[in-house]
C-alpha cells in the first residue's frame, strides 16, 4: 500500500507560557494510505481541525513531522507550501468555500488557472467534475444561488479539478441538515470508490462517521483509538 | 480572462461605493486635466505673444550681446548667416536688427530712447511691428528726397518730445568707431501706446540705422521665426553647431527670466496637483482596504488553494487599476469636450492677468495629448502604490485564522 500522508509525533501547541499552554496535537502519528476513506472523530476542541491544517500544510507544527508522498512539509516555507496545497492537496471547509463573484462553473476553473492548466482542458475538466458531483446545469450559477449543499459538491468538485493526492475536508456536511450532509458524503464516497481518491475528513455527526472505513478518535490532541472497519 | 472578470465583479460587488470612489478618481483626473490645460495654454499663449510680437523663437548674436549689449559686439557676416537661415526646412522667416541707446531731441525737449534699427521688409514678416503702428505708415528702406531716412517712434518719444507725423526727430548716441552719431529723421509712425512696451522705442531702417552708427553691413542681431516653436531648442542646437563663432540662443534663453518663472509656476502647480492626488487616493485606500477586510475569508480560502501572496497583491492591483481605467474612460468623456471648448472659445477674464510680464485677457486652454496623459500616468501610478498596502493585507491573511472565525 502506498502512503499518501504519514504524521510522526506530530505536535502543534498554542500559547507562551506553561499554564496557558493548550497541546491541540500532542505527538499524533498517523498513516494515511492511498484510497482510505477516513474520519477523524471527537469531541469539540479535541484538535480535528488543527490535525487537518497540519496535514494539508495550512499550518507549521510546534515539532513533529508530516510526509506528504515521502517529502517531509512540516519544514517548507511559505512560498513551497502554496505550491504544495496547489498541486497536491484540495481542501473543503466547513462553509464560505467558493468565491462569491464567481460562478459554480469558474469556481472549479479558477485552482487550474492557478495551477496553469490549458483553457481547453480547464473547460473539459469543469464539465466532468460537475457531472460527478451531479451539478451538470448548474455551472452558471453564483454560490449565492446555490443551497448549502450544492456549495459544497462545487467545492468536492473544485477540488478533484486540481487532481490531487489528498482531499481534506473540516466538518463539510456541518452547515447541512442530516439528509443532505449523508447525499454529500455519498457523493465524496462515490469518488472514493471509483476515482480511488484518498478523503479525510472530521465530523460530530454518527451517521456520517459510520460511513467511513476508517476511525480516528481524538481527545485532548491526542489519537486516542484508530480502527479500521 | 477570469481574472479580468473576477476583478471586475468584485468592483461591482459593492456598487455605490465603487462608483463614489471612480468618482472622485474621476473628479480628480477632470480638474487635473483641466488645471494643466489651463496653465501651459496661459503661457503658450504668453509664448506665443512675446515670440511672435519681437522676440522670434530663435535668436542668433555675437559672443554675450545677449546678457552684455556692447554696439561692437556685431555680427560681421550677415549674408554667409542668411544663406545658412535660407537653407534650414524649419525656418519659416528670419530678420535682422542693430540696436544702441539714444538720445532723441526735438524743438520741445529730449528723451533718451532705445534704438532698434529693423529690416524694413523682413521684419514685417518676423514680427508684429507693423500691426503696432497706431497712427502714420510704415517705412520705406531708402532716405527721403533730402537725404534723411523717416522712423518710426514709440507713443511715449511721441509725447514727450511732442512730435507727430512728419516731423523732425533728432537723434545723437555713439557709433561703432566711437565716432560721435548724430542725425535728423522724419517720424512716420507712431507704434503702440503710452503703456506698451516700446514706447520709448525708436524703429529705424536698417540701412539708416548702420550708416547713423558706422556699421555698415554689420547687424547686433538674427530672429528667427520656426513653423512650430517646438522645435526652438533642436533647431538652436543644428543651427550652433553650423554657426560656431556666434552664440545661437532658443526662446528659453533669450527670455530665461519669463521661462524661469514659468518652470517654478509650473511646479507650483504640480505641488497642487500631488495634493489633490494624495487627497484623492487616501480616500481610495481607504475604500480598497475596506474591501479587503471584509473579504477577508475569501483570500483565506485563495491561499489555502495554493494562490501565492504575490498573486493575491495583483489581485488587488488589477482591481484598483480597473477601478482607475474606468474613472479616467469616463475622466475623459467629460474632458475632453471641455478641454477643447476650453482651448477655443475660452474664457473671458474681468480684468486682464499678468502671465510672466505678459497681460492676458482672455484664457485660453491648451489642448494636446500631454495634457490627458499626464494625469492618466499619474493615476496609475498611484493607483498601484495604493493597492500595495492593502493587497499585502489580504496576502497576509493566514488561512487557518480566516478559515476558523466563522
Ligand atoms: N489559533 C489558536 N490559538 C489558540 N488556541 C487555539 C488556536 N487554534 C486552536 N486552538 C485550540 O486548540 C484546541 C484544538 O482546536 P481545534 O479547532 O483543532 O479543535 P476541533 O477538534 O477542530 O474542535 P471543533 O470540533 O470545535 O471544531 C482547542 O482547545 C482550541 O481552542
Ligand atoms: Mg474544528
Amino acid at each position: 500500500m502506498t502512503i499518501v500522508i504519514e504524521t510522526k509525533d506530530l505536535c502543534r501547541y498554542f500559547g507562551d507560557s506553561e499554564e496557558t499552554m493548550v497541546k491541540a496535537a500532542d505527538h499524533v502519528n498517523i498513516e494515511i494510505e492511498k484510497g482510505e476513506f477516513t474520519a477523524i472523530i471527537g469531541p469539540s476542541g479535541s484538535g480535528k481541525t488543527t490535525v487537518l491544517h497540519l496535514m494539508g500544510g495550512l499550518d507549521n507544527p510546534t515539532s513533529g513531522e508530516v510526509e506528504l508522498s515521502g517529502k517531509n512539509i512540516a519544514k517548507m516555507s511559505g512560498g513551497e507550501l502554496c505550491d504544495l496545497r496547489r498541486d497536491h492537496i484540495g481542501f473543503i471547509f466547513q462553509s464560505y468555500n467558493l468565491i462569491p463573484v464567481l460562478s459554480a462553473e469558474e469556481n472549479i476553473e479558477y485552482i487550474m488557472l492557478l495551477q496553469g492548466v490549458k483553457t481547453s482542458e480547464r473547460k473539459k475538466r469543469v464539465k466532468e467534475m460537475l457531472a460527478l458531483v451531479g451539478l451538470s446545469g448548474l455551472e452558471n450559477r453564483r454560490p449565492g444561488k446555490l443551497s448549502g449543499g450544492q456549495q459544497q459538491r462545487v467545492a468536492i468538485a473544485r477540488a478533484m479539478a486540481s487532481r490531487p493526492d489528498i482531499i481534506l475536508a473540516d466538518e463539510p456536511t456541518a452547515n447541512l441538515d442530516s439528509k443532505t450532509g449523508i447525499a454529500l458524503l455519498d457523493v465524496m464516497k462515490e469518488l472514493n470508490e471509483a476515482h480511488d481518491m484518498t478523503f479525510v475528513f472530521s465530523t460530530h455527526d454518527e451517521k456520517i462517521m459510520s460511513r467511513a472505513s476508517r476511525l480516528i478518535h481524538m481527545r485532548d490532541g491526542k489519537v486516542e483509538l484508530d480502527e479500521r472497519k | 480572462m477570469l481574472l479580468i472578470k473576477l476583478a471586475f465583479r468584485n468592483i461591482f460587488r459593492q456598487r455605490r461605493r465603487s462608483l463614489l470612489t471612480a468618482l472622485s478618481l474621476t473628479g480628480g483626473y477632470v480638474l487635473s486635466v483641466f488645471s494643466i490645460s489651463m496653465q501651459d495654454g496661459s503661457y503658450a499663449n504668453a509664448i506665443a505673444f512675446f515670440t511672435e510680437d519681437h522676440s522670434g523663437h530663435v535668436q542668433i548674436h555675437k559672443d554675450d550681446y545677449l546678457d552684455r549689449a556692447k554696439i561692437h559686439k556685431t555680427i560681421d557676416n550677415p549674408n554667409a548667416i542668411a544663406t545658412i537661415l535660407d537653407k534650414h526646412p524649419s525656418i519659416a522667416s528670419y530678420t535682422t536688427r542693430v540696436f544702441a541707446p539714444a538720445l532723441s531731441y526735438s524743438d520741445d525737449g529730449n528723451t533718451p530712447v532705445q534704438l532698434i534699427g529693423v529690416d524694413v521688409l523682413r521684419e514685417k514678416q518676423t514680427s508684429r511691428l507693423y500691426q503696432k503702428i497706431t497712427d502714420g505708415n510704415y517705412f520705406a528702406d531708402s532716405p527721403n528726397d533730402d537725404g534723411y531716412f523717416s522712423a518710426m517712434i514709440g507713443a511715449g518719444v511721441a509725447n514727450s518730445l511732442e512730435v507727430g507725423l512728419g516731423d523732425e526727430l533728432i537723434l545723437i548716441s555713439q557709433g561703432a568707431d566711437g565716432s560721435i552719431a548724430n542725425d535728423i529723421f522724419i517720424v512716420s509712425a507712431i507704434v503702440g501706446e503710452n503703456n506698451s512696451p516700446d514706447k520709448n522705442t525708436v524703429f529705424l531702417p536698417l540701412s539708416g540705422a548702420q550708416s547713423f552708427l558706422t556699421m555698415y553691413g554689420k547687424v547686433h542681431q538674427f530672429s528667427i521665426l520656426l513653423t512650430d516653436i517646438s522645435d526652438a531648442r533642436e533647431v538652436a542646437t543644428e543651427l550652433q553647431s553650423s554657426i560656431p563663432s556666434l552664440s545661437v540662443a532658443p526662446w528659453q534663453v533669450v527670455e530665461s527670466s519669463f521661462y524661469k518663472t514659468m518652470q517654478a509656476d509650473r511646479e507650483g502647480n504640480l505641488v497642487m496637483l500631488v495634493i489633490i492626488g494624495i487627497i484623492v487616493f487616501i480616500g481610495v485606500l481607504n475604500t480598497v482596504l475596506m474591501s479587503v477586510l471584509e473579504r477577508s475569508r475569501e483570500f483565506g480560502v485563495l491561499k489555502a488553494m495554493g494562490s501565492r501572496p504575490s498573486k493575491i497583491v495583483s489581485m488587488i492591483t488589477l482591481e484598483v487599476t480597473m477601478l482607475s481605467a474606468m474613472s479616467i474612460v469616463l475622466g475623459l468623456a467629460l474632458a475632453i469636450p471641455l478641454t477643447y471648448w476650453f482651448s477655443t472659445a475660452g474664457i473671458e477674464l474681468p480684468e486682464p492677468v499678468d502671465v510672466g510680464g505678459i497681460k492676458m485677457s482672455r484664457m485660453t486652454g491648451l489642448l494636446t495629448p500631454t495634457v490627458f496623459i499626464i494625469p492618466m500616468i499619474g493615476i496609475f501610478f498611484a493607483a498601484i502604490v495604493v493597492s500595495i498596502f492593502p493587497g499585502l493585507r489580504a496576502a497576509n491573511v493566514t488561512p487557518t485564522a480566516a478559515m476558523r472565525s466563522h
